[in-house]
């Protein structure tokens, strides 16, 4: 499934930064991954880590004003989305880049029949006629498993199901068979059945239209089984990148090591779940060192005081932390605090 | 849809009689006896008496209303106190009036009211939305009569290109229409600007952008349809008020209206006409609102009818 040549997105140094009278907030700041055709990555981390602020400027959707990208550059095929002109950029948006969001039950138009909402990306995309746009998009909603696709066309969202405005989300996503699709918390607003059949669902399609897929979740259980690497977000950085099966098997950074350790288990009788202490810092106070250490159990003075860079740890595993450099001293480990 | 046409019209049926109900009642606690009015000064007692007789005011309240609602209903108002011409007679051939300077304002507070508002929302917090806004402000700040005065003053004595009062073209339109419709246009407009915003910051609109769509189709297709929802109804509201001003505007450009005519009917005690004329001027306010709930219903289907 990997294909090791060029990728298709590149994301390098990526910021985005909100201007509100409280300050400047970095909701991202400085991020880099890669995707590759065929691939799914998963961009994991808690609510306000600044996941979906990166799926959103990688198709210049940010708000603005207040939000701005402040830096960096997304190349998509070796061109920059970050400096595009508007007029191009629209060409991609729907088109070679698409979007599924969190809300099933907001996202949609209210008063437009759901077969028209779809139809819509083909007519200016792909410049079809009424007729076959409307044609095409029927069969969409039947592959994405919806019953009497005809009727359901016609349909308002107000008359779907949540999962059903789900599907008719993605469907819309892959009307114009996407190159990168960007699925924004995918399942999140839905129950655990529907969930499965959406994943297996973007899954299946992957496999046939051969996207890249960017998996933006806070379920460590989607992450699992659905993407091929992972990169964990914190508070505006990534801290740690590398393959699913390496993540689940063998965390590098604190974070992921709290973040897994606080998946409750299914075979130990818990009385409480475990949560990681403290709190995430104010993305309008940013510590200068590292934005974990507060919360760290391995803190040392140089991580309050210099942020680490993301830095290899191995050819595919790459983590933000002074524990694997050799500025660490390991003094807490010698004392037996850990 | 053509069930719930049928339905909405079987409901205007109650509030009809409603109306009845209270024009006649309205009309009985008004002061003075039209018994007295219409025999004149220094009538006898006789000759008043006999009046009374003649209208049936001596019968008890409910009788009279009774008789006021079959008589309705067969389409007989009574007559004029003033000239003993049929009340409905003289509605008539005002009725054609007072719609069309209505209709004409209302075209005026829709389209005015709609663009300045879109125009105002597409440009949040620009120098184009403030100037807008500020002359919209001014709208409704503006008493019609004296705004109606000085569009006369202006386009009539000093430009001398419109007429100054009347009712015999188009020309004559103009400058009432615009006096009745301008307030109405300015609270359109703040209600489409704030509804436009309102619905430009929702989820759907950020799809319809992650789609490629033009700003354009995303402000003329995706947020105007949902924003004219709640507007629909401010102009229903609108057209209320807009027939109360008929009565203004038709005073201040002498237009022989039924507005005018319930005025003068006032003033002359005519009791049938007032009745008359008010009852007409409810019945256009219903026949109003029965289409804002079909349109409503049109622009968004998830309304039910219980």
């Amino acid at each position: 499934m990997k294909e090791r040549n060029k990728p298709i997105l590149e994301v390098k140094g990526l910021k985005t930064h909100f201007t509100t009278k409280r300050g400047v907030s970095k909701a991202v700041d400085g991020i880099d991954f890669t995707l590759h055709k065929g691939e799914t990555l998963g961009i994991v981390g808690e609510s306000g880590c600044g996941k979906s602020m990166t799926s959103l400027s990688i198709l210049r959707l940010i708000p603005s004003p207040p939000g701005k990208i402040a830096g960096g550059s997304v190349l998509f095929k070796g061109r920059d989305l970050v400096t595009m002109p508007e007029d191009e950029m629209r060409k991609i948006r729907g088109n070679e880049i698409s979007m599924i969001f969190q809300e099933p039950m907001t996202s949609l138009n209210p008063v437009i029949p759901v077969g028209e909402q779809i139809a819509e990306a083909l007519r200016l995309h792909q410049k079809m006629g009424k007729k076959a746009a409307w044609d095409k998009s029927v069969e969409m909603l039947k592959m994405v498993g919806i019953p009497s696709p005809e009727k359901r066309a016609k349909q308002e969202p107000f008359q779907l199901s949540g999962g059903m405005r789900q599907r008719v989300m993605i469907a819309m996503a892959l009307a114009c068979t996407p190159e990168v699709l960007i699925a924004d918390e995918p399942t999140t607003a839905l129950d655990v059945t529907i969930q499965a059949q959406i994943l297996e669902l973007i899954k299946e399609l992957q496999t046939k239209i051969g996207m890249g897929v960017i998996m933006i979740t806070h379920d460590l259980g989607v992450v699992a089984e659905t993407c091929d690497k992972v990169a964990v977000m914190y508070a505006g950085n990534i801290v740690e990148h590398a393959s699913t099966e390496q993540i689940f098997a063998d965390p590098k950074h604190p974070y992921t090591q709290g973040l897994l350790n606080s998946l409750p288990k299914i075979h130990e009788d818990q009385e409480e779940l475990i949560t990681i202490d403290g709190s995430v810092p104010s993305p309008y106070n940013m510590p200068a060192g590292c934005r974990f250490a507060s919360r760290c159990p391995y803190a040392e003075d140089i991580c309050a005081a210099h942020q680490p860079d993301l830095v290899s740890y191995s050819e595919d595993i790459k983590v933000r932390c002074w524990k694997y450099t050799d500025k660490w001293t390991g003094k807490r480990d010698k004392e037996g605090v850990v | 849809m053509l069930m719930f046409i049928l339905r909405r019209i079987l409901q205007t049926i109650p509030v009809i009689i409603g109306v009845t109900f209270v024009v006649f009642f309205i009309m009985q606690l008004v002061p003075g006896d039209p018994a007295v009015l219409l025999a004149g000064e220094g009538a006898s007692k006789e000759t008043i008496e006999a009046i009374r007789e003649q209208l049936g005011l001596n019968q008890p309240l409910y009788i009279q209303y009774f008789e006021y609602l079959t008589n309705v209903f067969k389409g007989d108002l009574g007559v004029s106190l003033k000239n003993s011409q049929p009340v409905l007679d003289e509605i008539l051939v005002r009725l054609p009036i007072t719609i069309e300077l209505a209709f004409f304002s209302i075209i005026i507070t829709i389209v005015l009211g709609m663009a300045a508002g879109i125009i105002s929302a597409v440009k949040p917090y620009s120098l184009t939305d403030v100037s807008v806004m500020l002359v919209a402000l001014l709208g409704i700040s503006l008493p019609s009569f004296w705004f109606g005065l000085m569009l006369m003053y202006f386009f009539s004595v000093k430009l001398q290109i419109l007429p100054v009062a009347g009712w015999d073209s188009l020309l004559h339109v103009i400058l009432p229409a615009i006096t009745l419709g301008a307030g109405g246009a300015a609270i359109v407009a703040r209600m489409t600007r704030s509804s436009m915003l309102e619905v430009i910051r929702q989820d759907y609109i950020r799809t319809a952008r992650a789609k490629g769509l033009r700003e354009r189709i995303i402000i003329y297709k995706h947020a105007l349809r949902n924003a004219l929802i709640p507007v629909i109804t401010v102009v229903g509201l609108q057209f209320g008020a807009l027939l109360g001003g008929t009565v203004l505007v038709e005073s201040i450009f002498a237009i022989n209206g039924l507005g005018r005519m319930i005025v003068d009917a006032i003033r002359m005690r005519d009791l049938p006409m007032v009745q008359g004329g008010v009852l007409f001027a409810s019945l256009i306010f219903v026949v109003v609102n029965l289409f804002v709930d079909v349109f409503y219903r049109f622009f968004n289907k998830r309304i039910e009818l219980n």
